[in-house]
């Protein structure tokens, strides 16, 4: 389990996270949602150990160190492969490093999105490498794979294909944190819905629960950011006097 | 016998023969530059004699001038090279933030020395080897010197006035 324990982290002057606490279990999908600056990008950096943070994060009771960084992946929309390497080269770089590299799972998911093995990466298109940047966080055999708003960029058809490729090949233990301003489309496949705003955590709920209340995802995300569904007729009517 | 991957010592996706390309372009510029000690040598040689009557005769007072003199910066072009790499290093660093964010994975490998050791081994080879290069020309042109100048010409402590320049 990677646990959060009152993280705190400034930018200069500005709060990025604000205290944040919060729990990863193995085994879930977990969505990650907030507006532009919500501290999401920060949040799963300094799991990774990329920024200095106050507070503590541990996976399963210890501070994350070099021995058990492998256990944990990462995909971002800014794209972390080489990009004058191939496929193939990056396939090599991670059997070598990442001893759970998965090279069946990697096979199959080449194979399904059709994407060339010996071309250098700074040729495939962006949905390309997008879904190339997945491919290597699923098949690195980490247990949590962080995902960063990873499908930029790509089609409607590509990210549900994407979706219904993840459910299928996640294993027990494999837990996926997906940050996406795509709320719709992935409330059908996360477990679990964790809000941030202005770097706090302003929400954190089950789909289950909000099964239970006879809620969805987006009823919540606005309740929790206090939404006020007549700000736009009301900007209009501001901005039109009236007529609109 | 296993063949050194060159590969593996540059970070990924950089091509390892391209920059070996761009040191033997830099040792080849400053091998010519270093043949200015020739000249110098064979203008200050001739310099020695004087021509009576259609022969060369060694001036009585005839002194060589030192060698580390002779030498001056004909030699600096391989400490320039071995400088470069400084360049060469800051290069393979910028190179993980170029075009994407490798250095996240970099970062995060097991191995937290494989980011520096791919950023780090070739340049510094490059600069030995650099290094190397100028110390055996250094060698042979001392060689030279001293095979063709002729004794009565030399100042003593040739060696140690070479290694007070060096030092």
């Amino acid at each position: 389990m990677i646990e959060l324990k009152h993280v705190s982290k400034s930018y200069g002057g500005k709060q990025a996270l604000d205290d944040v606490s919060l729990t990863l279990p193995q085994g879930e999908i977990v969505g990650l949602f907030g507006e532009n600056g919500a501290g999401k990008t920060t949040l799963m950096k300094c799991i990774l150990g990329f920024l200095r943070y106050d507070g503590e994060i541990t996976l399963d009771g210890a501070p994350i160190s070099r021995k058990t960084i492998e256990r944990i992946s990462f995909a971002t929309s800014e794209h972390s492969f080489f990009p004058n390497l191939t496929a193939q080269g990056h396939r090599e770089f991670y059997v070598e490093h990442f001893p759970k590299f998965d090279d069946k799972r990697f096979t199959a998911l080449m194979d399904f999105f059709e994407l060339p093995m010996h071309k250098p990466l700074r040729g495939f298109s962006t949905g390309q490498k997008n879904q190339f940047e997945v491919i290597l966080s699923l098949c690195q055999g980490a247990d949590y794979i962080l995902m960063d708003e990873p499908f930029a960029g790509n089609d409607v058809f590509n990210r549900e294909d994407f979706y219904k490729v993840l459910l299928g090949i996640l294993r027990e233990h494999e837990t996926v944190l997906l940050s996406t301003h795509l709320l719709e489309e992935v409330a059908g496949f996360i477990g679990r819905a964790v809000l941030l705003r202005q770097g706090q955590i302003a929400g954190d709920v089950s789909m289950l629960e909000l099964e239970e209340q006879g809620s969805d995802l987006m009823t919540f995300v606005k309740q929790t950011y206090r939404y006020r569904a007549d700000r736009v007729s009301r900007a209009l009517d501001d901005l039109t006097g009236g007529d609109a | 016998m296993k063949q050194l991957d060159l590969q593996r010592l540059v970070p990924p996706g950089v091509d390892a023969r391209q920059e070996l390309r761009w040191l033997l372009v830099g040792w080849a510029l400053s091998f010519v530059y270093s043949l200015g000690f020739a000249m110098r040598l064979a203008q200050e040689l001739s310099a020695l004699y004087r021509v009576t009557g259609g022969k060369r005769v060694l001036r009585i007072d005839a002194v060589m001038p030192d060698f580390a003199g002779l030498l001056g910066s004909h030699l600096y072009g391989f400490l320039l090279v071995a400088l470069c790499m400084l360049a060469v290093v800051t290069y393979h660093y910028f190179y993980h933030r170029q075009g994407s964010k490798s250095i996240y994975l970099m970062r995060r490998l097991p191995d937290g020395m494989e980011l520096h050791r791919r950023c780090w081994t070739l340049p510094v080879l490059m600069a030995l080897a650099s290094l190397l290069a100028a110390f055996v020309l250094l060698m042979i042109y001392y060689a030279i010197y001293m095979f063709v100048t002729p004794e009565s010409c030399l100042t003593p402590g040739q060696w140690q006035k070479l290694w007070s320049v060096i030092l």
